[in-house]
């Protein structure tokens, strides 16, 4: 059985380096985009933009917080005086991003009973605003882990989260991670599974003694493979060029492994459907284009709007995207865990599902 | 006496109400190449599919190298090799590692350096699979079935979409193999590959076994005796010999001889009518006769026209 599975390892180890079309979607696809986006959205850490800021509350707790935005230094803080009207200022000023501190923020941060609802005003035409609202979440998310995490929790976490210079490629290179274990895990299945068939492949294989689970674990080994070189390659763009810090503990390479057989049963679900081979090429497509633009792995979930954040939630691409954030960025071990748990769940029905319809056997 | 290598007994094979495969009794003999011809639909590659443990029959006993199909179908994988129809390797591998790649998997394997030499393709051994020409891809599909060192070779229209040259080729590994005492099931839509390479064959339609024998046999058989060609004889001849079965092809008539008489009616017939033509010549007829006949399907340049 192990030789078996080392054979199809190999097999397909050695088609994937002789195809550069495979590689440069592995490796060069995402190095490409993270240094488009990177340029775009971050410009190498140096650019800052303007916030404006209203605070109603004028407490110890929100000075605090209007200084863990300033230690960012992607922010340029311009306050705006308790009692001016907003809506004329915005408008007499052209302003593009402008945060209201409402009162009581102390009270209710320390009660812990009443959530906390800070209003950012921003123009959505604007380019800036994605990075101001990536990087006040980012600090958001800190204060929300002093909230649930208690004492302890704070003292170990929290402080480095908020120091560090978190900016929109913080947010990004997760989301390029998630993006590339599906793209790499659907359309590189969906493509050996339909040509394979289709080039008789598996009807020869159906003549010898493999299995159709040794096939399935030799492909998956072989994704993974594929998903890591991807990976390392993220990073190690992500590092040397924007200077991003990012780890890589068990729970972030526990998500990496499930979701990459996860996204592995899709491609085997999708090409047992569609048997043509551009056909599947481009059912391949449907699936990940909306998950690619839908589950968070370029924008915040909460800048779209509602309806598009529901359906956020049945894509399995968010929880991946959340769940190697809390694990890679903001050390979020619990959330981390908790996305992971989903995973895990979506995971095995779809694995099953996938062993159970696909086997190559006529009947 | 020659050993039966695989027996089939009232195999049966049903999609829903259809009947693919209609109570079939077959025996292949140890070191024959046996082939399989039939139109599409007429339930050979079914039957073909069934042998090489692919589908499973409704019903019937097989029985191949000693094992229950039912039972001992992991056995006879080990034993058997196939080189399905349409068969590509992998692209991006070249000759060696393709033949290396399915040979791992199998616990007992052929050296493949001899399969290289078996299909003569020594000097294209490092070359990547889709530079190679039809004629080669199809020589290592057959050393890819080779990889077990199986007893018994399925080759699935093995030739199809080849050149004449190539074709023949492929025809020489095929003779090889045979000398090499393996037994060799080959499917196809050639009857001239048919003829010149089986010990014997089976035509197929409508899901059973119409003829069976050797090529010679099947055409003694089933032929029907000589053919009479009137080359350039026309609609005026074929309707003049309309009462002897006479039938059209392009401006030709042709006749079946059924006794001696036959040749001296057509000629009389041809006199009496005044009519003319440039040449009338007899034959014995050929595989392509004899299938024409008893499936009514299409045969051009040799191959069937479903």
């Amino acid at each position: 059985m192990t030789k078996r599975i080392t054979t199809i390892f190999t097999g397909l180890a050695r088609q994937f380096f002789r195809s550069p079309g495979s590689v440069f979607w592995t490796v060069a696809f995402p190095v490409i985009l993270i240094l488009i986006f990177g340029a775009i959205f971050d410009s190498g850490g140096f650019s800052s933009y303007d916030l404006y800021l209203q605070d109603l509350d004028g407490s110890d707790s929100s000075r605090d917080f209007i200084q863990k935005l300033r230690d960012t230094e992607v922010l340029n803080i311009h306050t705006v005086p308790a009692d001016e009207d907003i809506d004329s200022f915005i408008t007499s000023r052209s302003i593009e991003n402008m945060l209201i501190i409402p009162a009581g923020f102390e009270k209710d941060l320390q009660s812990h009973t009443a959530g906390i609802n800070l209003s950012l005003r921003q123009d959505g035409t604007s380019g800036t605003s994605m990075a101001v609202f990536t990087t006040i979440n980012a600090v958001v998310q800190g204060y929300n882990l002093k909230l649930a995490g208690g004492e302890n929790y704070i003292l170990v976490t929290q402080h480095d989260i908020i120091s560090e210079d978190l900016s929109y490629i913080d947010f990004f290179l997760p989301g390029i991670i998630g993006l590339m274990i599906m793209m790499i895990a659907v359309q590189s299945t969906v493509g050996y599974q339909t040509r394979f068939r289709n080039h008789g492949i598996f009807r020869k294989l159906a003549t010898t003694p493999l299995t159709n689970a040794e096939w399935l674990i030799g492909m998956m080994l072989w994704m993974l493979v594929m998903v890591g070189i991807s990976v390392a390659t993220v990073m190690i763009t992500g590092i040397l060029v924007f200077n991003v810090t990012m780890s890589l503990d068990v729970t972030s390479l526990m998500i990496i492994i499930i979701s990459t057989g996860l996204f592995t049963a899709i491609g085997i679900i999708i090409s047992q459907f569609v048997k043509d081979e551009e056909v599947a090429g481009t059912a391949a497509g449907a699936v990940t284009f909306p998950m690619m633009f839908l589950a968070g792995s370029f924008f915040p979930l909460e800048s779209m709007p509602g309806y598009l954040q529901s359906f956020a939630k049945v894509l399995p691409l968010t929880y991946v995207n959340n769940g190697l954030r809390d694990a890679m960025i903001y050390g979020n071990t619990v959330g981390a865990l908790d996305n992971m748990l989903i995973i895990i769940v979506i995971a095995l029905v779809v694995i099953i599902t996938a062993v159970a319809i696909s086997g190559w056997k006529k009947e | 006496m020659e050993r039966n290598v695989i027996t089939i007994r009232g195999l049966t094979k049903k999609y829903g109400n259809l009947v693919a495969v209609n109570n079939v009794d077959l025996e292949i003999r140890a070191g024959e190449v046996f082939s399989i011809l039939g139109p599409n639909g007429a339930g050979k590659t079914t039957t073909v599919e069934i042998l090489e443990c692919i589908r499973k029959a409704t019903s019937g006993e097989i029985e191949i190298l000693g094992h229950d199909l039912m039972t001992g179908s992991k056995e006879i994988r080990r034993q058997i090799g196939v080189l399905p129809q349409e068969f590509n390797a992998f692209d991006l591998l070249t000759v060696r590692e393709n033949i290396k790649f399915f040979a791992g998997m199998y616990d007992r394997r052929a050296d493949v350096d001899e399969l290289i030499s078996l299909v003569d393709l020594e000097d294209k051994r490092d070359v990547c699979f889709k530079n190679l020409s039809g004629g080669l891809k199809q020589r290592v599909g057959i050393a890819i079935s080779m990889v077990n060192d199986p007893r018994i070779v399925f080759l699935d229209e093995p030739t199809t979409g080849l050149d004449p040259g190539a074709r023949r080729e492929v025809w020489e590994v095929i003779r090889g193999l045979r000398a090499k005492g393996r037994t060799i099931i080959l499917t196809t839509h050639y009857m001239e590959e048919a003829e010149v390479l089986s010990d014997r064959l089976a035509i197929m339609n409508n899901g059973k076994f119409i003829a069976l024998g050797s090529p010679s046999e099947v055409i003694e058989d089933h032929g029907g005796g000589q053919i009479c060609t009137i080359l350039g004889g026309g609609l005026a001849a074929m309707h003049s010999l309309k009462d002897m079965g006479a039938e059209l092809k392009d401006n030709d008539v042709m006749i079946q001889i059924r006794d001696k008489d036959d040749l001296v009616r057509i000629v009389t017939s041809l006199d009496h009518n005044d009519i003319s033509y440039d040449e009338i010549i007899l034959r014995r007829p050929s595989l392509e006769d004899v299938f024409l006949k008893l499936t009514g399907h299409t045969i051009e340049g040799g191959e069937l026209i479903d």
